[in-house]
């Protein structure tokens, strides 16, 4: 297991360090995703994660499945990934998964112009839309705008946000990959423009210690910038936030979404007992401690009731933030930015072998996250094994915590 | 508003308690203050977190004593009671709050507010259904035309795995503190697996036998002393002990000298 290594750049090591293949920093579902297509291929992980496994972005998105009809105006890739992607977690992820399929609401003349290019565009991305007489939308859901001019049925869901990454989680460890969470990087060794090995500070006991790794996967989301400034590397991330307000109350089964091009406060969400809209977006500099602000709170509400009449009169139930990692910088809002997904292989890039980042995506799409970035790590490593993340179901995300 | 918040930290070979002063918003949390802390004085600080808003379970910490999700606690509706406005001098009036934070008991502690959830997750029988059947939210109109869509909808199961009620059940805490390593299995598998083999008997009447023979064994149902202190922590409102009970009364049906 543990090898002896006298390279280090910091300082001479003389005591014996774990080796791994490949290790990662972040325990979101990108790093999740990653350390499990990485296992499948036979390679030796570890994960390290500064907090608790998913207490970044990823536990606190919205919750939607997108099936990528969202998209299909803006981006028709992300909308055909999407759907593929929300097919293979209806396989693999079933538990993760309240899927009720999703209704988009056109509630003016100037959504009704836009309906049948949605289709339209829904149909030639391979997202199964379907327009409903207005009468079936509401026989569906009674509570949606009874002033809807048209309706399009979707097949969106609600994710349990945590519950999917951690069956990432759960799986990777049966495969042996070993994850740390409260173990923050601080700092990256690069020797000779190779990658070599990670300080690691671990904050269930204190001390800090080394590993070495072949090669090092940055999946840590908004933090990107910094922590590959350990490695003296730039990278191009936003971090746009969003605000999402939870009532009491499943208000509806089906996800119901504003038909329009994207924009603030027009999806809601149900989940277990709970009514979920969002979201908004402003870009920060610190994607740390983020703090719904009053006015988004307010503003969201007041477009929830146009989407379900009486919504902002449930029982208010939370308000939080978080930070969407967009690849690239914006100086607008950041709606702008893609939603694509960019890995950056900073050998060529930047001067730094064995180094890789991965940005962008989205919480649908984190399967092919960790596909994509392990891709190009086996390449670096030389392993010819494909993915076969897709293959078979996962492990349900209790499993995590039963595994030693 | 001004309060102090009084949190153990540490380690669980040598833990401490560490006071600190914030001014924050009323209508912040619990967890809005901790992570307050740990992106400004504290950045050493250890508490699990997830989703923010009541759906993960990951955020249960005690306060003053009593399992709460801390991204739910609103910090004004922390009691504005304090010792120093009962201090025997006087003086205390208009000082703020001292509140006390601390992680769930029965689990293993790992550093600060943080624990291993494995004991509640080790306990309950496997393959669990995660989802059940939902409640319609429309009645289907005849007149509507033709439905082809399905009407069945399906929302995940109420109970979030916080752990609160395995840390506020006594029997829980008198069977001993379980880890991976331990060699004994706990005296009580605990409310919350419990109320997990109840709705599987709900959800799928096909494994109702094995379920009830599961929950028959010493560690179920006898092993529930009736405290009731989990149903009145359980912050979805799951209500572990009514489960039990029904259990119990399930089992005595099907074998009398029980």
């Amino acid at each position: 297991m543990a090898s002896i290594c006298v390279d280090g750049g910091f300082s001479p090591i003389l005591s014996a360090m774990d080796r791994y293949n490949v290790a990662i920093i972040g325990g979101g579902g990108t790093g999740a995703a990653a350390a499990y297509d990485l296992t499948l291929r036979g390679l030796k992980v570890a994960l390290f994660e500064h907090g608790e496994l998913t207490s970044g972005t990823t536990g606190r998105h919205h919750g939607q499945l997108h099936s990528g009809a969202r998209y299909v105006l803006g981006d028709i890739n992300i909308a055909r990934e999407c759907m593929a992607e929300t097919l293979i977690l209806r396989r693999i992820a079933k538990d993760c998964i309240e899927y009720n399929q999703g209704l988009f609401l056109a509630l003016n003349e100037e959504d009704c112009a836009l309906t049948a290019p949605f289709v339209e565009a829904c149909l030639s991305a391979g997202i199964p839309a379907r327009e409903l007489p207005v009468g079936s939308a509401l026989a569906m859901e009674s509570r949606i705008n009874p002033k809807t001019k048209r309706a399009v049925l979707v097949p969106d869901g609600t994710i349990d946000a945590y519950r999917l990454a951690m069956a990432f989680f759960a799986s990777a460890k049966a495969q042996g990959a070993r994850i740390y969470h409260f173990s923050e990087v601080v700092g990256i060794d690069v020797t000779s423009g190779t990658v070599k090995s990670l300080l690691i500070h671990d904050l269930l006991n204190g001390r800090e210690y080394r590993v070495a790794a072949d090669a090092v996967i940055n999946a840590s989301g908004p933090w990107a910038d910094r922590v590959a400034a350990l490695a003296g590397i730039e990278v191009p991330v936003t971090a746009a936030v969003g605000t999402m307000v939870a009532v009491e109350g499943r208000i509806t089964n089906m996800v119901v979404s504003r038909l329009r091009r994207p924009g603030d406060g027009d999806i809601i969400v149900p989940q277990r007992r709970l009514s979920i809209i969002g979201s908004t977006q402003r870009n920060t500099d610190k994607p740390d401690g983020l703090q719904p602000q009053k006015e988004e709170v307010e503003f969201l509400l007041a477009a929830a009731d146009e989407l379900v009449p009486g919504f902002s009169r449930q029982p208010f139930r939370a308000a939080w933030s978080a930070a969407r990692p967009l690849a690239g910088r914006g100086n607008d809002d950041g709606r702008a930015i893609s939603r694509d997904i960019a890995v950056f292989d900073h050998g060529p890039l930047d001067g730094v072998r064995g180094f890789f980042s991965i940005i962008g995506g989205k919480a649908t799409t984190l399967r092919i996250m960790g596909e994509k970035v392990s891709d190009a790590v086996a390449s670096y490593l030389g392993v010819q094994v494909a993915s076969s993340s897709a293959d078979q179901a996962l492990l349900p995300h209790s499993a995590y915590w039963r595994l030693p | 508003m001004r309060l102090i918040l009084r949190i153990r930290r540490g380690f669980p070979s040598a833990s401490r308690y560490e006071l600190f002063t914030l001014e924050l918003d009323g209508s912040a949390t619990l967890l809005d203050a901790l992570e307050y802390l740990r992106t400004g004085l504290v950045p050493d600080l250890v508490y699990r977190h997830s989703c923010h808003h009541g759906s993960c379970g990951t955020c249960s910490v005690c306060v003053d004593g009593k399992e709460v999700l801390a991204c739910l606690m609103r910090l004004d509706s922390l009691s504005p009671k304090q010792p120093g406005a009962e201090s025997a001098d006087g003086e205390g009036a208009g000082e703020p709050p001292i509140i006390t934070v601390e992680p769930l008991a029965v689990f293993e502690p790992l550093a600060d507010l943080a624990i291993d959830p494995g004991l509640l997750f080790r306990a309950q029988p496997e393959g669990i259904s995660l989802l059940r059947e939902s409640e319609p939210t429309a009645i289907p109109d005849p007149a509507a035309g033709e439905m082809d869509y399905p009407l069945k909808s399906y929302q995940f199961e109420d109970c979030i795995e916080c752990g609160c009620c395995q840390s506020a059940c006594p029997e829980c805490e008198n069977s001993g503190v379980a880890t991976p390593t331990s060699s004994s299995e706990p005296a009580f598998m605990g409310p919350a697996a419990l109320a997990a083999l109840r709705r599987e008997t709900i959800n799928h009447p096909d494994r109702l036998e094995d379920l009830l023979e599961r929950a028959s064994l010493p560690d179920g149902v006898v092993a529930c002393k009736r405290h009731l202190a989990c149903s009145r922590v359980c912050p979805r409102a799951v209500y572990p002990a009514k489960h039990i009970e029904l259990l119990r009364r399930e089992i005595t049906k099907g074998s009398p000298e029980i």
